[in-house]
């Protein structure tokens, strides 16, 4: 169920053992993996990617911030929340306004799930 | 102060031995500079007195060259006129404007300070004794009334010498003194004799030519002519009024021998049978006269012959000598008074003595002390043995005032009051003794104030005279002395009493103490001890007086004790040791006050403080509780921080070795990458184990354990809990730690409550202002005695009047606090020997300070 296409992704989480930890999983999946420390790096390079990984909590702008500043912007770039501290329950999407949100410590399998589900969301939305 | 101090009467004593003993100038002078190198250590003196114009003359010294003596000849602070004059003490003789002139004298003689000291007899100066000091020399009162007790004795030494020195001249040069060969000249002249029974008072018949030339009748001595029986056949007029009898009948044809006591009779037999033989028969005795006076003879027995050499008659001549024995039996007096008073007598004994003393000396004297009570107002009579009691009774208790008699008025002045004659003087200070003084036959008195060593007027010393008269020089030196000696036995008797009082005193207030007191060597053997209940002592009293404590008590204590020994004897402070002890049944716990007590004895005040422990005790737990409550609240708080603290390092091993086992998959398998990959996952571990090992210790209930930290550490520790829950508050954190700070004593775990504590209330205090413009800083600086931490916000500030109210408990502004976390760090602060304090920043947003004591070696 975890062999979807490669894709690629963006990880933003100021822990670098979080961020190197997720990295090294999802490009053992085969996927594509660029890793930022804060929304702010990620916004100073914007790289194209297919869906972004994204800690709630980070130092300047956090997640929701980001994802709110994106869709202004008419992004409209999947975007999986995960979050440390108990946050949105999975799956609890329209408490973010559509968004998938992961609470640490997750399963991979859990992880490529809501990856999926946001991707294909946005196909559906697009179509 | 204690008036006359033992050295003084020690002092007096010897003096006065010393003088009683010398019977020239020279030999008073000698114990006089012997006394002062003595009594005051002063190698060098001089004794100097007036001549007969005038002018002080040196009449002895010790270590003076004779250039000096010449040089300062003749100068003198006083003149014989002087009144009463006080010591002249000169510290410095460079200082002492009037000796500018004799300072190269000094200089070359040494002498940098000196002391005159005026010898005053009868109020008038006759000299002055003179002290010389190598170097600036500061007086202390015990030295100078030293000095005037030498001198008093001194002064009256030498009136005294010079007295008898000028009764010696008027004897010798009436040359009384009967030879042998004078004797042996006289003969009967039988036939120019006049029949006694025509005189009736007259010479016997046939009396000798050279009897009257003699003078008999005219004679001073008592003169009487025996027959070969030894009884009286004549005796002059000075023999009656000596004896006191009117009538010589009374006294013819009796044996003289049955004039003396029992024990003189041999003597006097042996003297008139040494007579009997032609030689002269000599003896000296006591004998009571009729009116009961006891008086002291010495009497000369000589043969008379007839014209044919045969012994027909003795002429007994006996002479008064009672003068100098009484002068004698006056020093042994003083003696025996200064020596009761130095031993404690009580003062009305010594005080009737004294008097008795002074009346044996004047013969129908009668003499008093009056005391003036501490009142100051109410005169007591102290000793009055003589005087008749209906006088006595109007005397006692009389208040002081004008108009009850000279002895109180004495006291009102200062000064010697006589009164010749009771009946002329219409002075009214009588008018309520008159009567009762002419009714007991008392006609003068003479009264001269008691004065105590600081010239306070103690009391009064009066005679009484049945003849209106004035005293006599003699009379008056003897009121003087008598005085003067009362004064010392009051002055000795009221420091005694005082020290009695006070000593009664201490005795009360340790029996009301509950203390226990051990009086301690230096080296720490127990040597006395004061406890309410013996039997509170873990060990009897017999069990370590006399021990050392390094016998009784655990060394650990003894070494304690020790310890703070040394520092109270080096430091004259009072040492607080507190330790406890473990008894058959319970621990107690004791404080010790080890203060020192004179140069090598300490007093250890030791106070059983158990409950007092155990009350702090119980407080403290309770504190722990609190702190504890505290911060298990404070850690539900920051729930949401801590999840994320775990979370991260979990997600992170999750997901590495989740990796990992898809690393195994791969063809070939990137064994590098798997190494990696498996070392993160041990590192998130240990970050993980890391985290709940800090809550462990937040929340465990744990005693406080001191131990030495370093603050910057603590700090660090506490704000790893919880950054990343200050990120998601967005409140920005500045550290600026001091590198290098002296280590602090204290918990490990308390410490980081203050400083997340007080982190919070800044978060709090700023949670409305503008993420913009939020600053939270935390710094530390150290100086030698504190390290200090400060937590600077930059919200609105304490309220004006409330800097001091936030530490009280249940002032909170946040809804799920207790209201507790100031009140709780100000307890652990303070528990710390620290302090916390809060203050408003200059331009905006509040400062908490927390002081904690640097670490001493000692604990480290």
């Amino acid at each position: 169920m975890d062999d979807i296409d490669p894709l690629n992704l963006v990880v933003v989480d100021d822990d670098e053992e979080v961020r190197t930890a997720l990295r090294r999983l999802l490009r053992s999946m085969g996927h594509a993996v660029r890793v930022f420390g804060s929304a702010e790096e990620y916004e100073a390079l914007p790289v194209l990617a297919d869906c972004l990984i994204v800690d709630l909590r980070l130092p300047g702008l956090n997640g929701f911030e980001l994802r709110d500043r994106l869709r202004l912007r008419g992004s409209a770039i999947p975007i999986v929340f995960i979050t440390g501290d108990g946050g949105p329950s999975p799956g609890d999407t329209t408490a973010q306004g559509g968004t998938e949100s992961l609470a640490k410590p997750f399963d991979d399998s859990e992880l490529i799930a809501a990856i999926t589900r946001a991707v294909s969301a946005k196909h559906e939305s697009a179509h | 102060m204690p008036a006359t101090t033992n050295r003084q009467l020690a002092v007096r004593l010897a003096v006065s031995r010393a003088l009683a003993r010398t019977r020239d100038l020279d030999g008073v002078y000698s114990a006089a500079l012997d006394a002062l190198a003595e009594c005051l250590d002063v190698s060098r003196a001089s004794v100097l007195l007036f001549d007969p114009d005038g002018v002080l003359r040196f009449k002895a010294y010790r270590g003076l060259s004779s250039e000096y003596r010449a040089a300062v000849q003749g100068h003198s602070p006083w003149t014989p006129d002087s009144v009463d004059p006080e010591p002249l003490l000169v510290p410095d003789v460079r200082c002492e404007p009037s000796l500018q002139e004799y300072l190269p004298v000094f200089a070359g003689e040494r002498i940098a300070a000196m002391a005159f000291i005026p010898l005053v007899s009868l109020g008038r100066v006759i000299g002055k004794f003179m002290l010389y000091y190598h170097s600036p020399h500061a007086f202390d009162d015990e030295e100078v009334q030293l000095a005037a007790v030498i001198a008093a004795a001194v002064a009256f030494a030498v009136e005294r010498v010079r007295a008898d020195e000028v009764a010696h001249r008027v004897e010798a040069s009436s040359g009384f003194e009967p030879s042998a060969a004078a004797i042996g000249t006289w003969e009967w002249e039988v036939s120019s004799g006049v029949d006694r029974n025509e005189r009736g008072d007259g010479l016997p018949s046939g009396t000798l030519r050279q009897v009257r030339q003699c003078n008999v009748e005219s004679s001073r001595d008592c003169m009487k002519i025996l027959d070969l029986d030894g009884r009286l056949i004549y005796i002059n007029r000075a023999g009656l009024e000596r004896l006191g009898v009117e009538d010589a009948r009374d006294l013819l044809h009796r044996p003289l021998v049955d004039l003396w006591q029992e024990r003189e009779r041999e003597a006097l037999g042996d003297a008139i049978a040494r007579a009997k033989t032609g030689a002269i028969g000599r003896f000296q005795g006591p004998c009571r006269t009729p009116a009961g006076i006891m008086k002291w003879w010495d009497m000369v027995i000589m043969p008379i012959v007839d014209t044919s050499g045969a012994i027909v008659q003795f002429l007994a001549v006996s002479r008064d000598v009672s003068a100098p024995w009484q002068a004698e039996a006056f020093q042994a007096g003083q003696h025996q008074v200064l020596a009761m008073i130095a031993t404690g007598a009580p003062l009305a004994q010594v005080l009737t003595l004294l008097v008795h003393l002074v009346e044996d000396q004047c013969e129908g004297m009668l003499c008093s002390v009056l005391l003036l009570d501490t009142d100051g107002v109410h005169v007591r009579l102290a000793a009055a043995p003589s005087l008749p009691d209906e006088y006595v009774r109007r005397i006692d208790g009389q208040p002081l005032g004008p108009r009850v008699g000279s002895r109180a008025t004495v006291m009102q002045v200062g000064r010697p009051v006589i009164v010749t004659d009771v009946v002329c003087d219409c002075d009214p200070q009588w008018d309520v003794l008159r009567d009762a003084a002419m009714a007991s036959g008392l006609r003068a008195c003479w009264s001269t104030p008691i004065l105590s060593t600081h010239k306070k007027v103690l009391g009064s010393f009066a005679m009484h005279c049945r003849t209106p008269r004035g005293p006599s020089r003699e009379e008056l030196r003897l009121i003087e002395t008598a005085a003067d000696l009362a004064g010392a036995a009051i002055d000795h008797h009221r420091s005694q009493e005082a020290l009695r009082q006070s000593e009664e005193r201490n005795r009360a207030i340790l029996r009301a103490i509950p203390d226990w007191m051990f009086v301690m060597s230096s080296d720490g053997v127990f040597l006395d001890y004061h406890v309410k209940n013996p039997e509170d002592l873990l060990v009897p009293p017999e069990a370590f007086l006399g021990k050392s404590m390094h016998e009784v008590l655990p060394t650990w204590l003894a070494d304690a004790h020790q310890r703070s020994f040394e520092r109270a004897l080096a430091t004259d402070e009072p040492e607080r040791l507190e330790y406890s002890l473990e008894s058959q049944q319970e621990r107690r716990f004791y404080e010790a006050c080890i203060v020192r007590c004179d140069s090598d004895r300490l007093l250890s005040i030791t106070r059983d403080i158990t409950d007092r422990k155990r009350a702090e005790l119980d407080a403290a737990a309770q504190r722990q509780e609190l702190a504890h409550l505290n911060r298990v609240l404070m850690l539900a708080e920051q729930s949401g921080a801590l999840a994320h603290e775990l979370s991260q390092p979990l997600a992170a091993i999750l997901s590495n070795a989740q990796a990992a086992r898809r690393l195994l998959d791969h063809h070939p398998v990137d064994l590098d990458e798997l190494r990696a990959t498996l070392d993160d996952v041990i590192k998130n571990d240990k970050r993980a184990g890391a985290v709940i090992h800090r809550l462990r210790e937040l929340l465990k209930k744990s005693n406080t354990v001191l131990q030495p930290l370093d603050l910057n550490e603590v700090t660090r520790e506490a704000l790893d809990l919880t950054r990343s829950d200050l990120l998601l508050r967005r409140m920005p954190i500045t550290t600026a730690l001091s590198p290098g700070i002296p280590p602090v004593l204290g918990d490990r775990v308390q410490l980081q409550q203050v400083i997340l504590n007080l982190v919070f209330n800044a978060c709090d205090a700023m949670s409305t202002v503008d993420p913009a413009e939020r600053e939270l800083t935390l710094t530390t600086v150290a100086d030698d005695e504190f390290v200090q931490i400060a937590i600077a916000d930059r919200g609105a500030g304490i309220p004006d009047g409330q800097l001091d109210s936030v530490f009280e408990p249940f002032v909170t502004h946040r809804p799920q606090g207790l209201g507790l976390g100031l009140t709780i760090s100000r307890s652990i602060v303070l528990a710390h020997r620290g302090r916390i304090q809060a203050e408003n920043n200059a331009d905006r947003g509040a400062t908490f300070r927390c002081f904690l004591p640097v670490a001493t070696g000692q604990h480290g």
